[in-house]
């Protein structure tokens, strides 16, 4: 006997979230139930009963058009959850629903970005943000590709080869590939974690911009305190073996944001917040 | 350019020209080894006939380059594709690789008859084995992240095939069509050694059986020459198609100007 307890996003309407969920709008309803994610008893266990679990049971609303922070150290199962989220993988136990729709292969709505940029060194820039739609069969999308590019400040380089382009233009590339087909969902997969500081800073700052003319629900997954702060909404912050939520931080600060933001005392209060779960939990010591 | 056929040409004309003094020293005689300007003009003597035996020779060769091109790429696709197939397959490939295709090329006059089409089924005998294997081993190294990532956009396996696999493969695949080309003239002329009355392999049969070494230097020569315009030919056809590839790419970089 399973019991359901939407136990995150209770702070938030200060009911349950089932609950708040009758009080939303009319107008609002369908379009965010479309793209909520809700996580009920999700769980994974790699490699059979006696195998590695992955991920405790974790039960969580993400609310349609906010951005979710994840952080944690390696090995926390942050993107186990984003991969189970995404249907690539199953669930050992527990449902996950996107909207009204349960979850169970590949959801085809989600834009995701790796840590690597995937981009396909055999084609030319233009032509790998169209990659999405070639594969959903999706025409005249091309003028789109061109305004994300020009919106992520690399129009100039869409008949350019990656490997003509810097780390973070091939992320920007990934990014625009992403969004193309106006997915829903957008899951960045430690996105930055291979750029350098400055560039991993303007990324953020991109990013911020994105997410104020698109709107798309987010999932960020990283190692990055400051990070996940300076882009979220809301920070999870997950420990490891298994994997399991310590804490559900509301980020208020209002958008768009600056990176000076990351020195008030607000920023680092959070931030401190975070690091102290790290230190309970043994990951931190210091 | 210029500077840098210097070096070569130099150390060319000097070995010819050993060749050649040695030959006139010695005064051997041509049926045993005649000099570089004998060959040259029976080169240009022969030329129409030379000529008609090298076309004969290389369209068996190109047309079973072709054959093993095409054979190769579609057994490779379905090795790498299905774990079925790759293990029914492969231990008979290996083996099939492990004969020694000179050994058995009577063998193919004994089933395809005397003439063009034993000749093409050796070539193909001799080039398939390298298309295929660059062509596996090309579709299976394709970015697992990559294939994860257009799985995830929802894209069949065809797609994946098409979109992914096969280009990741094409600079192996190119490197294993380069040996099949170099490979299928060889081919060639060893099977017209055994089952064929014309091209160059049987010129040079003739020649030596009527004591002509030269024209069978001749043969000789203008078949090297050749090979080695085939393969910058092949290098050519990798550069137009491999654009992006890092054996391709200029130094110049976008990113140095731009940022």
């Amino acid at each position: 006997m399973r019991t359901i307890s939407w136990e995150f996003g209770v702070e938030r309407k200060g009911k349950r979230v089932l609950a708040a969920d009758r009080n939303w709008d009319m107008g609002d309803r369908a379009a965010a139930a479309a793209s909520a994610i809700f996580l009920d008893n999700v769980e994974k266990t790699y490699g059979g009963r006696s195998g590695v679990r992955a991920l405790a049971p974790i039960t969580a609303v993400l609310s349609a058009g906010e951005t979710v922070g994840i952080v944690g150290p390696s090995g926390c199962g942050k993107s186990t959850l984003m991969r189970l989220i995404a249907g690539l993988e199953a669930p050992t136990a527990g449902a996950i629903r996107i909207g009204d729709r349960p979850v169970s292969g590949p959801v085809p709505d989600i834009g995701i970005v790796f840590q690597r940029d995937l981009l396909l060194e055999w084609r030319r820039v233009l032509a790998n943000v169209m990659l999405p739609a070639e594969i959903k069969g999706l025409a005249g999308l091309e003028s789109r590709a061109r305004e994300l590019l020009a919106e992520l400040d690399i129009a100039g380089f869409a008949e350019a080869y990656p490997w003509q382009l810097s780390g973070g233009m091939r992320q920007r590339v990934a990014i625009a590939r992403a969004l193309l087909t106006g997915p829903k969902l957008l899951f960045l997969d430690e996105p930055f974690s291979a750029l350098d500081a400055l560039t991993r800073d303007q990324m953020n700052v991109l990013l911020q911009r994105l997410q104020t003319s698109h709107g798309v629900t987010t999932l960020l997954i990283t190692h990055s305190i400051s990070e996940a702060i300076f882009c979220a909404d809301r920070v999870l912050v997950m420990s490891g073996r298994p994997g399991s939520v310590l804490d559900d931080i509301r980020v208020p600060f209002e958008r768009p944001r600056r990176l000076a933001l990351r020195e008030t005392p607000a920023f680092t209060a959070i931030g401190r917040r975070i690091r102290e779960h790290f230190e309970k939990a043994g990951v931190l010591v210091g | 350019m210029i500077a840098g056929l210097f070096w070569p040409l130099l150390s060319g004309a000097i070995g010819l020209g050993l060749w050649q003094g040695l030959v006139w020293a010695f005064n051997v005689p041509s049926f045993l080894l005649p000099g570089p300007w004998q060959i040259l003009l029976t080169i240009f003597q022969q030329w129409p006939y030379l000529l008609a035996q090298l076309g004969i020779t290389m369209a068996a060769a190109g047309l079973g380059l072709l054959i093993s091109v095409a054979l190769g790429l579609a057994a490779g696709a379905a090795i790498a594709s299905s774990r079925l197939v790759d293990r029914m397959m492969t231990p008979w490939l290996v083996i099939a690789h492990a004969i020694p295709k000179v050994v058995i090329a009577p063998l193919f006059l004994v089933w395809f008859g005397f003439g063009l089409q034993s000749e093409v089924f050796f070539v193909v005998a001799f080039t398939f084995f390298p298309v295929i294997v660059n062509t596996v081993t090309g579709l299976k190294s394709a970015d697992p992240e990559q294939l994860l990532m257009v799985r995830a956009m929802g894209a069949t396996p065809a797609q994946v095939l098409h979109k992914i696999q096969f280009p990741s493969a094409l600079a192996s695949i190119c490197a294993g069509i380069k040996l099949a080309v170099t490979l299928a003239p060889v081919g060639a002329v060893i099977g017209e050694f055994v089952a064929s009355n014309a091209g160059l392999g049987h010129l040079l049969i003739r020649a030596v059986g009527d004591m002509d070494t030269p024209l069978a230097f001749a043969a000789v020569t203008v078949f090297s020459i050749f090979g080695v315009l085939l393969w910058r030919a092949a290098e050519w056809v990798e550069r137009r198609v491999l654009p992006w590839h890092p054996s391709q790419r200029d130094s110049f970089l976008l990113r140095d100007a731009s940022t």
